[in-house]
């Protein structure tokens, strides 16, 4: 049977991330297991227009900013679990209550079986608890801003998203069925098999349940992964989605194994400082062992996953000075002066570091300036943005006898700002607000300059005026389109 | 096609574990031009289409988003845990030659310090290039989000690059700090300035080979320029000309190209 072939692949899979602890593992995951990147698809996919009548998708990529956090706790980014591991969420949680039952899981294997579709579509209101859990109030408010936009994209592309998610739909159903049943019987193995998989499985399960639980699936993020299915087998050596079960058996298999180490852990110098210490009353690098410091370490959120990879970094660059730093850097060619082709005095390499020093020193600058730059260009299409809607709400009580369309105050379609320019001349200042979109930052015309003169709140640099000279003689007839 | 082209060459004089990291530029430039070919209309087949390139646009996005988050934190990790194991160095080397310590010869004390010196230089310009990395994906996915609704008329750019300004690899004020906090270091370790102006008149044409840091960075500052110096679509919401005060000196380094830079 394909389950035992399979489960040996998972465990050399499960063994592999366990030994290369998570530091390597994170980026060897990204490559090696496609389902953290179709994962994380649905995080970023809440800005997919032509998926959010659908669901409101409350799963937003979940920075904690350094602001909300205190010093010492390092930074989760849990990722939302798409496709693959949401299907194993309704595996989980029974599992997991009842880790050593064979019998139960079998039992909800069949009961998952026969209901493919509800299980999926149910899933909508449960996201909502992974944002309470995890999202500040960035992530809520993003999304909160980028509805009206999106909506109003989606009722362009309805009649696409309709047929796309029919089809996906379909696709979907005949796809979960399989999967779950060969994480059921993997599962199962697991928890018959070796003590020590067991153990870290139920570590795994008893770390990230919470996480898990409240993530289940939305049908949009799985049939927009479904597009993408072709992609993934190609890009990531996985298998293919829809292929036989020999296939399906490794993704969820490798989807098991990622989903509890995905929770992304951004560390900080505190954090570090914390762990150094712990380290250091282990009996240093060589002795310390993950779990006692995390036990030592007592922050919360910090997995023995984290631990363990940072160990092993920690331990590389010990190592790392000692012996062969001096090779490492000489593979980088240092800098040639004219004098000689070896270095020769440490005069001269010394300057040539100075040298070297200095330009790294002037891009950093120039890369904070440049930074901050960018920033502020966002920061002032967002005002136009906010501006925009309230002149839009404003005027449309003056606009709305002759346009039709202007209901959604946030989401203009150009069209409907053809029809109140030509009709309301007089309400010039608000008509030239409200005719450049509301996404304006692309940088176009009139609304430019009249915000950049009206608002003074923007500090912009006077070399930002002077760029847009040429842009202000176009005809506002497509503004969102002008560049 | 003028940032793809810097990009290229970015990611041509990069450091080799960082080459597949960058941006998909091209790539996502294809599938926007699939995009706009294949039309929103009511027939069946175009449709599906569209919302297939549409999906795989997203997807990709996204993927690349992930991607650079990933590499990003892990890199900042790495870098925490050397900045700590500098301060210890240097630490240990002024304990041992301090008053108390054992005190080994001059040349040992040379070899340390200039091997010291190296490993901080370059552990600085390894940071920089990371705030670089960040920057230079940040600015390409402004620009194909820009693109974006340009083709499609849609409005995915604003509130789009408004979640990346959140994401962990766009947030780079701790290392920005452990950049700072390192050039603060290295004045401590380099020695008086005397003899700088002896090698300063030596300057004059300096060639860079290989691939190095050193390399990596003189070639983003000169992309970075390049892409700044103005476009037709400049407008109020670009970036200004670059200002670098001491320009003639990075013109005055020549970088051999080991690669032919396209």
């Amino acid at each position: 049977m394909e389950a035992r072939p399979a489960f040996s692949i998972e465990r050399s899979s499960s063994n592999q991330l366990n030994n290369i602890g998570m530091s390597g593992a994170l980026p060897s995951s990204l490559s090696v297991h496609p389902t953290p990147l179709e994962e994380t698809y649905p995080r970023f996919s809440d800005s997919q227009p032509a998926f959010v009548e659908k669901g409101l998708k409350t799963r937003t990529f979940n920075h904690s900013s350094h602001i909300s956090s205190s010093g010492a706790v390092g930074h989760m980014f849990s990722s939302s679990p798409g496709y693959s591991t949401d299907l194993h969420h309704s595996s989980l949680s029974p599992h997991e209550k009842h880790s050593r039952n064979a019998h139960f899981i079998s039992q909800s294997m069949s009961n998952m079986a026969s209901v493919p579709l509800p299980y999926s579509s149910n899933n909508g209101p449960l996201p909502s608890t992974t944002s309470t859990h995890y999202s500040n109030g960035s992530s809520a408010s993003w999304h909160a801003d980028s509805l009206p936009s999106f909506l109003d994209f989606s009722v362009n592309a309805s009649i696409d998203n309709s047929q796309v998610e029919s089809s996906a739909c379909n696709i979907m159903a005949t796809e979960e069925f399989p999967k779950r049943n060969d994480w059921q019987e993997w599962a199962d193995q697991l928890i018959s098999d070796d003590d020590t998989l067991t153990s870290n499985w139920n570590d795994l399960l008893a770390d990230n349940i919470q996480d898990l639980e409240p993530k289940a699936a939305d049908p949009i993020s799985k049939s927009s992964s479904q597009f993408s299915a072709g992609h993934q087998s190609q890009g990531h050596q996985q298998l293919p989605a829809l292929s036989g079960e020999n296939n399906v058996g490794v993704a969820p298999s490798s989807s098991a194994n990622s989903a509890p180490a995905k929770p992304r852990m951004r560390w900080t110098p505190e954090l570090h400082e914390a762990f150094v210490e712990a380290v250091t009353q282990l009996g240093g690098s060589e002795r310390a062992t993950p779990k006692g410091v995390l036990k030592l370490m007592k922050v919360e959120g910090l997995t023995i996953y984290h631990v363990k990879s940072h160990l092993q970094k920690y331990r590389t660059a010990r190592y790392r000075p000692e012996s062969s730093e001096g090779a490492a850097e000489k593979k980088l060619s240092p800098i040639e002066d004219i004098s000689s082709l070896d270095l020769k005095t440490g005069i001269e390499i010394t300057e040539a570091l100075r040298l070297q020093m200095e330009v790294q020193k002037r891009l950093h600058e120039q890369l904070e300036i440049q930074r901050n730059l960018q920033l502020r260009i966002e920061e002032q299409g967002r005002y136009l943005q906010m501006m925009f809607e309230k002149q839009c709400k404003s005027g449309v009580e003056p606009f709305k006898a002759s346009s039709s369309a202007i209901g959604d105050p946030s989401g203009v379609s150009s069209d409907t700002m053809k029809d109140s320019l030509a009709k309301n001349e007089s309400e010039a200042s608000k008509t030239d607000h409200c005719r450049s979109g509301p996404d304006q930052a692309n940088g176009s015309t009139t609304l430019e300059e009249s915000s950049l003169q009206d608002t003074s709140k923007v500090q912009a640099s006077d070399d930002l005026k002077q760029n847009d000279n040429e842009d202000s003689a176009q005809p506002p007839k497509r503004p969102r389109t002008d560049e | 096609m003028k940032f793809g082209k810097r990009l290229k060459q970015q990611v041509q004089d990069t450091l080799p574990e960082w080459r597949d990291k960058f941006l998909s530029y091209k790539e996502l430039k294809k599938l926007l031009r699939l995009l706009s070919t294949a039309p929103t209309s009511l027939l069946n087949g175009s449709s599906i289409d569209y919302g297939k390139a549409e999906a795989e646009f997203m997807y990709l996005l996204n993927n690349e988003i992930d991607k650079f988050n990933g590499f990003f934190m892990e890199q900042e990790e790495d870098f925490i845990i050397r900045h700590k194991e500098v301060q210890q160095r240097i630490k240990r080397v002024v304990e041992l030659w301090g008053p108390n310590g054992s005190q080994p010869s001059e040349a040992d004390y040379k070899d340390e310090m200039e091997k010291i010196r190296k490993a901080i230089v370059d552990f600085h310009g390894e940071m920089v290039l990371l705030v670089n990395y960040s920057n230079i994906n940040y600015t390409g996915l402004a620009k194909i989000l820009k693109k974006y609704d340009k083709r499609t008329g849609g409005l995915l750019r604003l509130p789009f690059i408004q979640k990346v300004l959140e994401q962990p690899f766009f947030t780079t004020d701790l290392i920005s700090k452990l950049v700072k906090e390192c050039e603060t270091i290295i004045d401590a370790v380099f020695p008086a300035e005397e003899e700088a102006e002896r090698a300063k008149e030596a300057k004059e044409a300096i060639v860079v080979a290989g691939e190095g840091i050193f390399r990596n960075t003189v070639t983003a500052l000169l992309t970075m320029q390049e892409m700044r110096k103005g476009s037709s679509t400049q407008s109020a919401f670009s970036l200004p000309p670059l200002n670098l005060p001491d320009s003639d000196l990075i013109q005055s380094i020549q970088l051999n190209a080991a690669v032919p830079i396209v």
